[in-house]
C-alpha cells in the first residue's frame, strides 16, 4: 500500500512544515531568535518494475538560517558600542560634575575669586571685610576641590563596584552559556537539531559581548569556545570564573579566579570601558586635579609663611600634626635649607624695638621636629615644643616673631674706625630671587656729606652693583636706593676709607620649605584635591591673611606676591598658569567625551546595519511565513484529497466482488 | 519591500533615538539660547571662551581697583587744592601784616589765626576715604599726623604713617600709587644751599647740612671765641680761630647738621637760617606763627625781613602743592584712561565670549521644525508599513 505511504509522508511534511512556520510567527519578535526552515527530500524510491517509482517526502533537516561571519561582526560591534557607551556616560557625568559653562559654578569661577579677593586685598590690606572675602573665597575654592575629589573617590569606587558586578554577570553567563553546550552537544550528538537551544547560548554569548569583548571559537556537536580578553571563560562544557581585584594600588585588573594573572586592559564591552576608566581617563584627571590643588596650595603658603597679616607678629603659632620620623619623610617634601625667624624685642618701659634674625638650618636628612624645636628654643625669646606631632612656637612675653624678609633696621658686621660713626638705617624688602649679602665699603675718608665719601655696594658674588655719594651733596639721613627695593640712610658721623657694613637681603627666608609643610603660618591645610581647607588657624582670624611682609608690617607686599601666583607658569602644571591648566583639564575631558560621542555614535550606526542585515537574513518575516503556511496548506489538503482518492479507487475495487 | 518585522522596529527605534536626541540638544539651545553648554559641546571654542570668561572676570575686578584708585586720587587733589587754599590765606593774612601798619596785638591775632589754619591742614591732612587715611603713605591705618602741644599751641607736626607710599596693581603689570607718604607730599625735596637771614655774618659752610626748613642760630661769644647753637643753646659748638669755613653744629634734639662758614662771623645775636627746597608745609606755619607772636624779642625790622622770606617758603610750598595736585589729577586721567581701556577690553571680550557660545537661534528654529517634519514622517512610515500584513488577505 505504497500510496497510503506517500500520502502520509506528504500530509507529515506539511503538517511539520506548518509547524516550522508556526515557530517561526511565534518567535517573530523574540530577542536572538534565527528563522528556521524544513528541508525536505524525496522519500527512498521503490522499483516498479522497469520503473523506478518515488516514495513520498522524508523530513531531512529542520535548520537555522544564519550568516556566521555577520554574527561574529556582530558581537564584535556590540562590544565596542557597549564600551564606548559607558565610557561617554562616564566621562559626561565628570563633565557635569566638573560644572563648567553650565548653569552651576564651576571651579575656575572659585579660582578666579579667589585670586581676585587677594588682588582685592592687595588694595586694602588692613580692611577686615577684604581680609574676609579672601577667607571666605578660599574656602570655597578648597571646597570646589574637595567636592570634585570626593566626587572622583566616590567615581572610583562606583567603578570598581561595578566591574566586580560585571565579572559576576560574566562569571554567571559563563556558566549558563557552558550548561548549554553540554545540552546542545548531547542532542547533536544524537543526531537531531537543537536551534532553539543553540539561539538561546548564541543570545547569551550576545550578552556576554556587551559585558566584555569576546572571542569565540566553534568545535564539532556544536559546542562553541568562549575567551575573555586572554582568558577562556567557556572551554566545551565547562566555565572558568574570573575576579577582580587591585594589580597595583591605582590599576583595576582582572583574573582567572584563584589566579593573580591580572589584565588591567581589556577590549570592548562594559568591563573594557570602566577598567579604560579607572586606570586611564579617572585616574588621569584625578591626577591632574590632585596635581593643581597641591600647586596652589604650596604657591600660596610658600608665599604666606614669610608674611603677616593686620594682627601683626606672632606671640605664638602651632602648625599641623605631622607623621613620626625624619622631617625628609614629610609631604611637601623638605629640603636641605634654612628657616629664618625675625624676633623683635619690645622694652616694656620706652618701648624701643630691638630686631635680630635667627638662622635655623634644616637637614631633612637628620632633623626632626623634636631637633627643630630644640634650635629654635635655643633663641632667647623662644621656646618650642613638640606636641602631638605639632610643632608649637611661643615667644616670651615683650617679644614677638615672625618670617617676613624685610631687612633688618640695621646692617651687621660693621666695621667703622671714625668717631662718631655714623649711624646707618637699613629698609626695604629686597625684590632680587636670592638670600644674599650686601657689602658696603667706604671709600675716601672724612665727614658725611663732606668731600668725595663714597660707599662702593658688592653683592654676594662681590660684584660691584652701586657707588653711592654720601660726600658733598648727601645730606645725612637722607634715603639712598640701589633699585634692589633696599634703602639706606647714613647719618651724621665720620667714616674712613675702607671701612664697611653688611647688610643680609631676604627673598626666600623658609628655603627648606619646612615652614610650608608643617602648618606654621600657612593659608591652606592640605596635600591634594580631597583634604585641601583652609589652615584651621586662618578660619575665624581674617587679620592673620599674610598681606605684609615689610618691617612695618603694613604694606601690601606680601598679598601682592600671594595674587601674582595665578600668573606663574608652574613646573608642575606643565610650565602652564593655574587657570591654564584647569581650563586645558576641562577641555580635554570635552574633547575625550565629544570623541567618544562620536565613535558611539558611529557604532550605533554600524550595529543598526549590522542588526538589519541580520533580520534581512535571519529574521522572521511574517509575510513569508504566511504564503509558506499557504503553500503547506495546500500541500496538506492536497495530499488528504490524494488520500481519499486512493480510498475511493479501493471501493471501487471492493465493489467488484 | 523586505516587512521583516524586526528590521521595520529596529529602523523605527534607531531613527527615533536620533532624532530625540536632536530635538533635545536643539531645544536646550533653544531654550538657553546657547551653543555650547558643557566643553563636549565645542571644546576647542569652550577653551576659548572660559579663558575669556577668566579674563573677564579679573578684568572686572581691575576695573573696579581703576574705580577705587582713581576716586582715591581725585579726594587726594580735593585735598590738597583746600590745603593750598588755606596756605594761600595765610600769604594774604601775613601781606596784609607786612604792609599795613601792625603793632603787635594785631600780629597776635594773625599768629592766631594761622595756628587755627595749621590745625585745619592737620585735619585735612589727616582725611580717610573709604576708612583709609590718603596720607598715611601704605599704613593706612594708622593717623599719619600727630600735633605735639604746648601751652595749647601746637609746637610740632610729627609724621607716623608708612614710609612707603602704597602701589597697587590696577592692570596686568601696571601699578599705580593711591596712598602717598604724607610727609614726602607736604615737604620739599629740592635741598638748596641754607639762607642766613640775619646779621651776624655766618653763612653756609662746604659741607651738605641735613637740618630742614627753617632753624634758629644763636651766636654768642665766649669772651674769646663764637659759639654757634641750632638747639636754643641745649648744645654749642665753640667756632675755632682757624679752620672755620666748615663748622659742623648739630642740633641735638633731631641729629641733624647745619655746616657754617663762621670765617665771616662778626657779632652775636640770633637769626633764622632757611634751607630752600626742604620746608615742610606745619614746621614753616609753626615758624610764621613764632616769628609773629615774636617770642625772641626780634626788632620790627628783622621780623618784617623774615615775613617776607617766610612768604617765599610758603611760595615754594604752594608750588610744590600744586606740583603734587598736577601729577595726582595726570595719574588720575591715566587710571580713567586705563578704566575705560579695560571696559572696552572687556566688552570686547564679552561680545567674543557671547558670539562663540550663543546659538543662531533662526537656524534653531528651521531645524527644528525640519527635524519635527522627519519626525512626524518616520512615524507616519513606520505605521503604513507595519500596518501591511499578507495576513490581511488571506481568507
Amino acid at each position: 500500500m505504497s500510496s497510503f505511504d506517500i500520502g502520509l509522508t506528504g500530509l507529515d511534511a506539511a503538517r511539520k512544515g506548518l509547524d516550522v512556520v508556526a515557530n517561526n510567527i511565534a518567535n517573530a519578535a523574540t530577542e536572538g531568535y534565527h528563522r528556521q526552515r524544513v528541508e525536505f527530500t524525496p522519500a527512498f524510491a521503490r522499483q516498479d518494475g522497469n520503473t523506478m517509482m518515488g516514495g513520498g517526502v522524508d523530513i531531512s533537516s529542520v535548520t537555522r538560517i544564519i550568516d556566521n561571519f555577520l554574527e561574529q561582526e556582530i558581537l564584535r560591534q556590540q562590544s565596542l558600542l557597549s564600551q564606548s557607551s559607558q565610557e561617554s556616560s562616564m566621562l559626561k557625568s565628570i563633565e557635569i560634575s566638573l560644572g563648567e559653562l553650565g548653569s552651576g559654578i564651576g571651579l575656575s569661577v572659585a579660582i578666579d575669586d579667589f585670586f581676585n579677593a587677594l588682588s582685592d586685598l592687595s588694595a586694602h590690606p588692613d580692611q577686615i571685610a577684604y581680609q574676609n572675602q579672601v577667607l571666605s573665597a578660599g574656602e570655597a575654592m578648597a571646597g570646589q576641590f574637595r567636592t570634585l575629589g570626593d566626587f572622583l573617590n566616590d567615581l572610583e569606587l562606583q567603578i570598581k563596584t561595578q566591574v566586580e558586578n560585571v565579572v559576576d554577570q560574566i562569571n554567571s553567563l559563563a556558566d549558563q552559556i557552558a550548561s548549554l553546550n553540554e545540552n546542545i552537544q548531547r542532542i547533536e550528538m544524537n543526531g537531531s537539531e537543537a536551534n532553539n537551544l543553540t539561539d538561546q547560548r548564541d543570545q547569551l554569548i550576545m550578552q556576554l559581548s556587551e559585558l566584555a569583548g569576546v572571542q569565540t571559537q566553534a568545535r564539532e556537536f556544536g559546542v562553541v569556545d568562549v575567551s575573555v580578553g586572554s582568558v577562556p571563560v567557556v572551554t566545551g562544557t565547562t566555565s572558568t570564573h574570573l575576579e577582580a581585584g587591585l594589580k597595583t594600588e591605582t590599576q583595576l585588573g582582572i583574573t582567572p579566579a584563584g589566579a593573580t594573572v591580572y589584565e588591567t586592559s581589556i577590549d570592548g564591552g562594559q568591563l573594557g570601558g570602566l577598567l579604560a576608566l579607572y586606570n586611564g581617563t579617572v585616574d588621569d584627571i584625578h591626577t591632574d586635579l590632585d596635581t593643581l590643588a597641591a600647586s596652589i596650595i604650596q604657591q600660596v603658603n610658600q608665599y604666606h609663611v614669610q608674611g603677616v597679616g593686620s594682627e601683626g607678629s606672632f606671640s605664638e603659632l602651632s602648625g599641623r600634626t605631622m607623621p613620626t620620623g625624619s622631617i625628609g619623610d614629610f609631604e611637601p617634601p623638605v629640603s636641605s635649607g634654612s628657616v629664618f625667624i625675625r624676633l623683635t624685642y619690645t622694652d616694656p618701659v620706652t618701648h624701643a624695638q630691638t630686631i635680630t634674625r635667627h638662622q635655623i638650618d634644616i637637614d631633612p636628612t637628620t632633623d626632626t621636629l623634636t631637633t627643630v624645636a630644640a634650635a629654635i628654643s635655643a633663641i632667647t625669646g623662644l621656646s618650642a615644643i613638640v606636641s602631638s606631632n605639632r610643632l608649637q612656637i611661643q615667644a616670651d612675653s615683650n617679644y614677638k616673631f615672625d618670617f617676613i624678609p624685610a631687612a633688618l633696621p640695621e646692617p651687621t658686621d660693621t666695621t667703622f674706625t671714625g668717631s662718631p660713626p655714623p649711624e646707618i638705617s637699613v629698609s626695604g624688602i629686597y625684590t632680587g630671587d636670592e638670600n644674599q649679602t650686601f657689602t658696603f665699603t667706604v671709600v675716601g675718608s672724612g665727614e658725611v656729606g663732606n668731600g668725595t665719601l663714597e660707599l662702593e655696594v658688592r653683592d654676594g658674588d662681590n660684584n660691584l652693583i652701586d657707588t653711592l655719594n654720601i660726600g658733598s651733596g648727601y645730606a645725612a639721613g637722607d634715603l639712598l636706593d640701589f633699585d634692589n627695593g633696599i634703602k639706606i640712610a647714613v647719618g651724621s658721623g665720620t667714616l674712613n676709607a675702607g671701612d664697611s657694613f653688611e647688610v643680609d637681603v631676604f627673598a626666600n627666608t623658609d628655603t627648606s620649605g619646612l615652614l610650608s609643610a608643617i602648618g606654621m603660618n600657612t593659608f591652606f591645610s592640605g596635600t591634594n584635591t580631597s583634604d585641601m581647607s583652609l589652615a584651621s588657624d586662618m578660619m575665624d582670624s581674617p587679620g592673620r591673611v599674610a598681606s605684609s611682609m615689610g618691617t612695618d608690617l603694613t604694606d601690601n607686599g606680601n598679598v601682592q606676591q600671594l595674587a601674582s601666583v595665578r600668573n606663574l607658569e608652574i613646573d608642575d602644571l606643565d610650565s602652564m598658569t593655574i587657570s591654564q591648566f584647569y581650563r586645558k583639564l576641562v577641555t580635554d575631558v570635552g574633547q575625550q567625551l565629544s570623541a567618544k560621542q562620536t565613535v558611539q555614535t558611529n557604532n550605533e550606526a554600524l550595529m543598526q546595519s549590522l542588526i538589519n542585515q541580520q533580520s534581512n537574513i535571519s529574521g522572521v518575516d511574517i509575510n513569508e511565513e504566511a504564503a509558506q503556511m499557504l503553500v503547506f496548506q495546500q500541500m496538506f489538503q492536497a495530499m488528504a484529497k490524494y488520500l481519499g482518492t486512493v480510498q475511493n479507487t479501493i471501493s471501487t475495487l471492493y465493489e467488484i466482488f | 519591500m523586505s516587512g521583516i518585522l524586526n528590521t521595520t522596529y529596529n529602523n523605527v527605534s534607531y531613527s527615533l533615538a536620533r532624532q530625540s536626541s536632536v530635538f533635545f540638544r536643539l531645544q536646550e539651545q533653544a531654550s538657553t539660547g546657547d551653543r555650547i553648554n558643557r566643553p563636549s559641546d565645542d571644546p576647542s571654542d569652550a577653551y576659548r571662551v572660559l579663558t575669556l570668561d577668566t579674563e573677564n572676570r579679573s578684568l572686572e575686578t581691575y576695573i573696579d581697583k581703576l574705580s577705587d584708585m582713581s576716586n582715591t586720587l581725585d579726594t587726594s587733589s580735593s585735598i590738597i587744592q583746600q590745603i593750598v587754599s588755606a596756605i594761600n590765606q595765610v600769604k594774604v593774612n601775613t601781606t596784609q601784616v607786612t604792609s599795613g601798619v601792625y603793632d603787635q596785638a594785631s600780629r597776635d591775632r594773625t599768629a592766631e589765626a594761622i595756628n587755627d589754619i595749621l590745625e585745619q591742614i592737620i585735619q585735612l591732612a589727616n582725611t580717610q576715604y573709604n576708612g583709609q587715611y590718603l596720607f598715611s603713605g601704605s599704613n593706612t591705618s594708622t593717623v599719619p599726623f600727630v600735633a605735639e602741644y604746648s601751652n595749647g599751641e601746637i609746637t610740632a607736626v610729627n609724621y607716623q604713617g608708612g614710609q612707603d607710599s602704597r602701589s597697587v596693581e590696577v592692570a596686568p603689570g601696571v601699578s599705580a600709587v593711591a596712598y602717598f607718604n604724607g610727609d614726602e607730599m607736604l615737604r620739599s625735596d629740592q635741598r638748596d644751599t641754607p639762607v642766613f637771614e640775619g646779621t651776624t655774618g655766618a653763612a653756609a659752610g662746604t659741607g651738605t647740612s641735613s637740618v630742614t626748613g627753617n632753624v634758629w642760630l644763636t651766636v654768642t661769644y665766649n669772651g674769646t671765641n663764637y659759639e654757634l647753637s641750632i638747639d636754643d643753646g641745649a648744645t654749642s659748638v665753640v667756632v675755632p680761630t682757624s679752620g672755620n669755613e666748615n663748622v659742623a653744629v648739630t642740633d641735638s634734639r633731631t641729629g641733624k647738621v647745619l655746616y657754617i662758614d663762621a670765617s665771616g662771623i662778626t657779632t652775636t645775636g640770633v637769626e633764622l637760617v632757611r634751607v630752600p627746597g626742604t620746608h615742610d608745609i606745619f614746621n614753616t606755619l609753626i615758624s610764621m606763627r613764632d616769628i609773629l607772636k615774636n617770642g625772641r624779642n626780634l626788632s620790627d625790622a628783622q621780623i618784617q625781613e623774615l615775613r617776607t622770606s617766610s612768604i617765599d617758603s610758603l611760595d615754594e610750598l604752594s608750588q610744590l602743592l600744586l606740583q603734587k595736585e598736577v601729577s595726582i589729577g595726570s595719574k588720575s586721567g591715566f587710571l580713567e584712561n586705563m578704566k575705560s581701556n579695560l571696559e572696552s577690553l572687556k566688552s570686547n571680550n564679552q561680545d567674543e565670549s557671547e558670539q562663540l557660545k550663543q546659538v543662531d537661534i533662526a537656524q534653531v528654529a528651521i531645524d527644528l521644525s525640519r527635524q519635527e517634519a522627519l519626525y512626524q514622517m518616520s512615524l507616519a512610515v513606520a505605521g503604513k508599513i507595519m500596518s501591511l500584513s499578507l495576513l490581511d488577505f488571506i481568507q
